[in-house]
């Protein structure tokens, strides 16, 4: 049998033992319905047009109200005509900066209490005044933000028109005046946009990124000091090389966690198709090749490692301190990717680092201040790291996995052959 | 198949002790070689040299005349000292994956678990869990995993410990018909009366050096050097003693022959030790003299006299 043969074998059980063991099956599965919730949900909160109910106490209120409701439901018809336009900040709003809202007005006589009824809950807010320039706006603890800025801009129009007629314009200069067509918007850098801030997407790969390093990193060094601990090691070193046994564990392992975000991920796409929303799926594509590739590398460069960690323990209880250095290897890149997400000199540097590479090139790529050929360099950048931790985690692998008797430090499993 | 495993010269230290100096022997195929040797004797070195966990400071292992390359000893068999196997996983996965390892392919790893498990009466315990099952069918799959890929040698450290009588004789059948198939089979014990039954061979290790090493029956005459049993129906007028706690009559005869001494007696038997130039016709003669000779037999040590002498 060929060296790849035996690798594919140790790969193999690494593998079965991972989809049967029933914590990684419940993490997966948990983090799969976390992230379609989180995909579905925000779409789904996004989409429903707030419903409110107004109170309007005077002709000039019902007058104001009763613009405000029209002004409402003709945005939310604006933004549902050409929503993939809007833009991320403005998604609340249709054309003219106005909220999407369905207004609903009730008309009440001047002996209504509209206060009494504001605090009661029966209406959202009401409107009193029986001219436009003393319109007062009553709330309970606040007036809605659709319904301060309906009725404001419904004032404001009914106003200009006012007094546009009293110049005595006609009916198409009032209009001018009342609904402006307002600027085009031609940015000359345009970042990449979409329904999901690219701010969040880099969190949710960073987050991911750390899980899963974390967690097989874990399972890894586990798996290695399990073999010590049991013996079983002399048994495999007798009929495999050293190396194979490493790499099929680093291969069976990163199968897995790439596997495992595959379908995190996918379960993301599926629930965002699933709530109809097709931006949301092209947008996580588009990103998630770097993505992808990054995790693969960077999952690799650390894998080896932790294998050492594991290899350097003589028992599971000794794991805790054999693997810190690997924990703040994760742990610390992380935090990097959180703080240096705005673009600057710090963020294009750690970009270049071997251990903030993997998570910061892909964000930067998304967030879109790279240049095209920077996470090309960046990877090799990565790829040859992961190469000599390879080689390095493969000797220490050789001089401390057969040394059972306790634990090591890496200096004697360099000199230990 | 005369394919033997020979140790030559093989020296190996750890700091500034040495657990084996000069160390050869040769284990044959179709024979069952013992290894024995008190604690430390540097038995479970030796045969992780063998297998390649250990690499010897000089010296060199071959088998079939070869130096051992890891392709050459992915078909042997071994259980070494420390038991191990993957407490979490199934029996006949564990069984299979160690079969691949050893370079089986995945269809016939799967019908030599089956029959292993068969005939070690596991079947029924193929798909649970090595932990759950007790120490002993825990051995007995240790057993298998030594087996499953058919070695072409055995290497087994310690393959009795902890197995009860049953499974003891179980396990020598296990082993002697792998032997009658023609494969060497090397295993240590501390049980020397199993050895000595079971063996063809035996190599006595001591300190790190080969103290004995051959063919059990010869290396017991040789070791038995000139002790005589004597069993001897004194004649009936001869029989009066002499002085209070003077060697009784049978014994007394003894003090006339040069060059024997009193070993040990027990009424009508007497064991004796020869000098070199003591001559045993004469001895013979004296008892004759003496009474009717039942037995004269050279007395062969048990391999557990031995060891014990040797290791003194």
């Amino acid at each position: 049998m060929s060296s790849w043969g035996v690798v594919g074998v140790i790969a193999r059980r690494e593998v079965l033992v991972k989809l049967r063991d029933k914590a990684f099956l419940g993490t997966t599965v948990f983090l799969l319905l976390l992230v379609t919730a989180a995909t579905v949900i925000p779409v789904l909160l996004q989409q429903r047009t707030p419903e409110l109910r107004v109170a309007a106490q005077g002709e000039a209120a019902v007058a104001a109200s009763r613009l405000a409701a029209d002004l409402g439901g003709a945005a939310g018809e604006e933004d549902a005509d050409d929503g993939s336009e809007v833009r991320v900040e403005l998604a609340l709003l249709g054309r003219g900066g106005l909220p999407a809202a369905e207004v609903e007005v009730v008309a009440v006589d001047e002996q209504t209490d509209v206060a009494r009824m504001v605090r009661g809950g029966d209406v959202d807010a009401a409107v009193v005044g029986e001219s436009l320039e003393e319109l007062r706006l009553l709330g309970g603890e606040g007036v809605p933000v659709e319904i301060e800025l309906l009725v404001s801009a419904a004032s404001g129009r009914l106003q200009v028109a006012a007094a546009a007629e009293e110049q005595g314009l006609d009916a198409a200069d009032v209009a001018a005046l009342t609904d402006p067509a307002p600027p085009t918007v031609v940015l000359l850098d345009a970042l990449p946009s979409g329904s999901v801030p690219p701010e969040l997407l880099v969190l949710a790969f960073a987050f991911l990124f750390y899980l899963s390093v974390l967690t097989f990193g874990m399972s890894i060094a586990q798996s290695v000091v399990e073999e010590k601990q049991s013996r079983v090691v002399e048994l495999l070193v007798a009929a495999v090389p050293v190396r194979a046994l490493l790499a099929g564990k680093v291969i069976g392992n990163t199968a897995m966690a790439v596997g495992q975000v595959a379908v995190i991920v996918g379960g993301g796409l599926v629930g965002a198709a699933l709530a109809g929303q097709g931006p949301v799926v092209e947008q996580l594509l588009a990103a998630s090749g770097w993505f992808v590739l990054f995790f693969v590398l960077g999952f690799v460069m650390l894998a080896g490692l932790w294998a050492v960690g594991g290899s350097l323990a003589a028992r599971v209880e000794d794991l805790q301190s054999t693997t810190v250095v690997m924990q703040v290897l994760v742990i610390l890149p992380f935090f990097a990717a959180i703080f240096a997400m705005d673009p600057g000199p710090t963020q294009r540097l750690l970009s270049y680092v071997p251990v903030t590479a993997p998570l910061l090139m892909p964000a930067r790529v998304v967030l879109g201040n790279a240049e095209p050929w920077e996470p090309v360099v960046a990877a090799l950048v990565v790829l040859g790291t992961a190469v000599a931790l390879v080689l390095l985690a493969a000797r220490l692998y050789e001089g401390s996995v057969l040394h059972t008797s306790g634990r090591l430090r890496v200096g004697q499993a360099w000199r230990h052959r | 198949m005369a394919q033997e495993l020979t140790l030559a010269g093989v020296t190996r230290t750890f700091g500034d002790r040495t657990a084996l100096d000069d160390v050869g022997f040769t284990v044959r195929p179709g024979r069952m070689t013992g290894f024995i040797g008190a604690n430390g004797a540097g038995k479970t070195t030796a045969m992780r040299i063998v297998m390649g966990v250990l690499a010897p400071d000089s010296g060199e292992v071959t088998f079939d005349g070869r130096p051992l390359t890891l392709e050459v000893r992915r078909t042997f068999g071994y259980m070494p000292e420390e038991r191990g196997l993957y407490p979490r996983m199934r029996v006949a996965e564990q069984l299979v994956h160690l079969g691949r390892v050893h370079g089986l392919g995945a269809q016939a790893a799967r019908r030599r678990t089956h029959e292993l498990l068969e005939r070690l009466g596991l079947a029924d315990r193929a798909d649970d869990a090595l932990q759950s099952l007790s120490l002993g069918n825990q051995q007995r799959v240790q057993v298998a995993a030594a087996l499953v890929h058919d070695p072409v040698l055995l290497v087994l450290d310690e393959p009795f410990s902890g197995l009860d009588p049953i499974a003891v004789d179980a396990m020598a059948e296990h082993l002697r018909e792998r032997s009658a198939a023609g494969v060497p089979v090397l295993f240590s014990s501390h049980q020397l009366e199993l050895v000595e039954r079971l063996c063809d061979d035996v190599v006595l290790l001591h300190q790190g050096r080969v103290l004995a090493a051959g063919e059990a029956g010869e290396l017991r005459r040789r070791r038995a050097g000139r002790r005589l049993r004597l069993v001897v129906d004194p004649f009936p007028d001869e029989r009066a003693p002499a002085a209070e706690g003077a060697p009784t009559g049978l014994a007394a005869f003894l003090e006339q022959v040069p060059g024997v001494s009193l070993h040990a007696h027990d009424g009508r038997t007497v064991v004796v030790d020869l000098a070199e130039d003591a001559d045993d016709q004469a001895l013979l003669a004296q008892a004759q003299a003496h009474g009717a000779v039942r037995e004269l037999t050279p007395v062969v040590p048990t391999l557990a006299e031995i060891f014990r002498e040797a290791v003194r």
